[in-house]
């Protein structure tokens, strides 16, 4: 016990130590805000990996660790979408994917917010084209918020969530 | 025990009449026998107690437009691990028909049924002839690498249903989980049959992510895929780009240039570093003890923003290419390296101490998702999982690639092949990883880090290559086409082999240690799915 407080108290406070990001590539859109307003700055979220390296996903796991913690800004990452607010897709959609999606879009309480998460939900980037892949996101379900990157990091990540939530954009300013 | 050549010989002896050629591929020896001769002989190379092969990779070539045969290859890794055999067969004219040699190898079962999906070849006499990848609403007759399968093209959907493994019984009751997962997980699915809590029978369905990314590989040029190789699982980026490099650098006849072959070495170690301390958390955080998960987590992001800072990204991406590496590290950036490593190895020593001292974690690891050695061997399991169960393989030691073979990692071998054993792997492999880093860099030489391009390959020729990733080993076979295109590459995360096998660590258990079991594998879908 006495090595595990130690411990701690050595670490100290960890949240928030990270470099800066630029801005992200695509701002979001006012519509998006304007529909996130019901969820009050807090959201729940679902992630979908519809086909994803794996890459994208590495990094929302990593939005909980203790240095972003996106629960400090009443984020939460939901066990089912029947809990969700906002659905995070990763990934281009693949052929065997393809219903698992639409599904889960249908399953999912309006109102609701889609994010595709990678350039692959918002692109497909390397595997466009393949007879696997049956476009990005957006063709098979309504897409409000795009984050580009291959993986964007944790903190772009975080910054979108931000301006999604009312935190201020530069557009307000 | 035989080397490879020793090996052949044996097998010469053996079967006098059926060897029809005897001959090499860039070191590796190489037998051609008569489709219908391969069962025996693969019997023979897998049980003699004098040989003892594990089949390492089985893959099929469709060789037209050059000539109208498909060939079917077996690599076996002998039991002395030192040396390679490989066995081929052609399936010409219109024969779509192969003897299958899973009842007598077990760890061919997915791979005959992904060549069975892939090219329409039918493994006669294969136990289970259910689709693989293609999942049932894939239309009859689209076999993806099949030459004459355009790249590109849409399919359409037809009506299917997969015939999941049924128990019956009093009590027995069927929990499917997936592909949609309550954590952030890949896409996957797992049917567990179960009477009460202990699980009687565990399916692994997968292929829900199947991308195509071996057909994708046949558009590219060879000196230009290495986006993709990162891109099969992003958590083994290095590890995949380094083992597609390594094909393509042999078949170019390319000499990688000492720095290169070091730095490559360094990656392949941080690579493996993130993701293990990362494991370690969260085998621990599915045991509820957040404690650990936190501290873990913590420094899990701190190397990986060590990457982002050595590389420009999180994941190492962008660092290989063909014929060396594309970024190099300064002076300063390696002392970088070395303190923050210095840093990280005393805190985990004290994080380990901290969790050997807690005795309702280790209770729940003991004991819990046994592999045995047995059961790993018919798998022909190896890496982290295979080194828990008593498989005592590590490329970096049996085949050294990049400057293994100048800076000599230790190889860490548990025998119980339960959940703590494949954590204990993990740790040792986290401090041996600090070594190796602080030994190369002591040890780097200086010089250029790419080698020069040299004339593109004769069309058909093939190369195989090996890097043992933080997972396990990751093959690829790359073969040239017209003009410096690919004509195939076989892919090969250890994932395929790992997910059948948890199957059966999994049987016996209990439902909630499911999740714990699962993830003390941790594999991957993508590189699985491909
Ligand atoms: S966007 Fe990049 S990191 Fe994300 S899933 Fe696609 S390839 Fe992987």
């Amino acid at each position: 016990m006495f090595r595990i407080i130690k411990k701690s108290l050595s670490t100290g406070v960890v949240t928030g130590h990270y470099p800066a990001v630029k801005s992200p590539s695509e701002p979001v859109s006012r519509e998006a805000i304007e529909k996130a307003k019901p969820f009050r700055r807090s959201l729940t979220i679902r992630e979908v990996d519809t086909g994803s390296c794996n890459a994208c996903e590495m990094e929302m796991n990593a939005l909980t660790n203790s240095i972003y913690d996106v629960e400090r800004f009443g984020v939460h990452i939901a066990a089912s979408p029947r809990h969700t607010d906002a659905l995070v897709v990763t990934g281009p959609v693949t052929v065997n994917m393809e219903r698992a999606l639409k599904d889960v879009y249908k399953q999912t309480a309006d109102p609701k917010i889609v994010i595709a998460l990678g350039d692959c939900a918002i692109n497909c980037g390397v595997f466009k084209g393949s007879y696997a892949v049956t476009g990005p996101v957006e063709r098979h379900i309504p897409v409000d918020v795009r984050i580009a990157g291959c993986p964007p990091r944790p903190a772009e990540i975080l910054a979108v969530l931000d301006m999604l939530r009312g935190a201020r954009t530069e557009a307000d300013k | 025990m035989p080397d490879g050549q020793t090996a052949v010989a044996r097998v010469q002896e053996a079967f006098p009449q059926t060897v029809m050629q005897v001959g090499s591929m860039h070191g590796v020896p190489m037998l051609r026998l008569h489709k219908q001769d391969v069962p025996a002989v693969a019997r023979y190379i897998h049980t003699d107690p004098q040989v003892l092969g594990s089949l390492s990779l089985l893959w099929a070539v469709d060789h037209r437009p050059r000539e109208a045969r498909y060939e079917l290859c077996y690599l076996f890794t002998l039991a002395e691990r030192k040396d390679w055999l490989l066995l081929s067969s052609d399936l010409a004219g219109g024969e779509r028909e192969f003897a299958s040699i899973t009842p007598v190898v077990h760890a061919a079962k997915w791979y005959e049924r992904e060549i069975r999906d892939l090219f329409g070849l039918i493994p006669v006499g294969h136990p289970d002839m259910r689709r693989l990848v293609r999942h049932e609403h894939w239309p009859k007759g689209s076999h993806p690498l099949k030459k004459d399968f355009v790249w590109d093209q849409v399919l359409e959907r037809v009506q299917g249903e997969y015939a999941y493994r049924k128990m019956h019984g009093d009590g027995v009751f069927e929990i499917p989980v997936g592909p949609i997962h309550a954590g952030v997980i890949e896409s996957g699915h797992f049917r567990l049959s179960v009477a009460g809590e202990p699980i009687l029978q565990l399916e692994v369905r997968h292929f829900w992510k199947h991308r195509g990314v071996e057909k994708l590989f046949e558009q590219q040029r060879l000196t230009e895929a290495v986006p993709l190789a990162e891109r099969v699982s992003g958590d083994t980026s290095v590890g995949h780009s380094v083992a597609y490099c390594q094909a393509v650098e042999t078949l170019l006849g390319m000499t990688v240039p000492p720095r290169a072959r070091y730095l490559r070495s360094l990656f392949l170690e941080l690579e493996r570093l993130h993701n293990h301390i990362g494991d370690v958390g969260a085998i621990c955080n599915d045991t509820a003890y957040a404690l650990a998960h936190a501290h873990c987590g913590r420094l899990k992001e701190q190397l990986m923003q060590l990457n982002d800072r050595l590389t420009g990204s999180r994941f190492l991406r962008g660092v290989n290419r063909v014929g060396g590496v594309v970024l190099d590290l300064s002076g300063p950036q390696l002392s970088q390296v070395d303190a923050e490593l210095h840093a990280i190895e005393r805190e985990f020593v004290e994080i380990e101490t901290i969790l050997f001292a807690n005795a309702s974690l280790t209770e729940r690891l003991e004991n819990t998702g046994v592999l045995s050695e047995h059961t790993a061997w018919d798998h022909a399991v190896m890496g982290v999982v295979g080194r828990a169960s008593g498989v005592d393989r590590d490329l970096r030691r049996d085949r050294p690639f990049a400057a293994y073979h100048e800076c000599q990692p230790k190889v860490a071998v548990y025998r119980y092949g339960d959940v703590r054993a494949r954590m204990r792997v993990r740790l040792d492999e986290v401090h041996d990883s600090i070594r190796l880093i602080h030994t190369l860099r002591r040890q780097l030489p200086t010089g250029p880090v790419v080698a020069l391009s040299v004339d593109p390959p004769t069309p058909g020729q093939w190369a195989i290559s090996a890097v043992e990733g933080w997972r396990g080993e990751i093959l690829y076979v790359v073969m040239a086409g017209e003009e410096g295109r690919i004509h195939r590459c076989k892919v090969r995360d250890p994932s395929f082999v790992h997910w059948p096998a948890i199957q059966w660590a999994a049987v016996g258990n209990i439902v909630p240690d499911f999740p714990l079991i699962n993830k003390s594998f941790n594999l991957s879908y993508a590189g699985n799915d491909l």
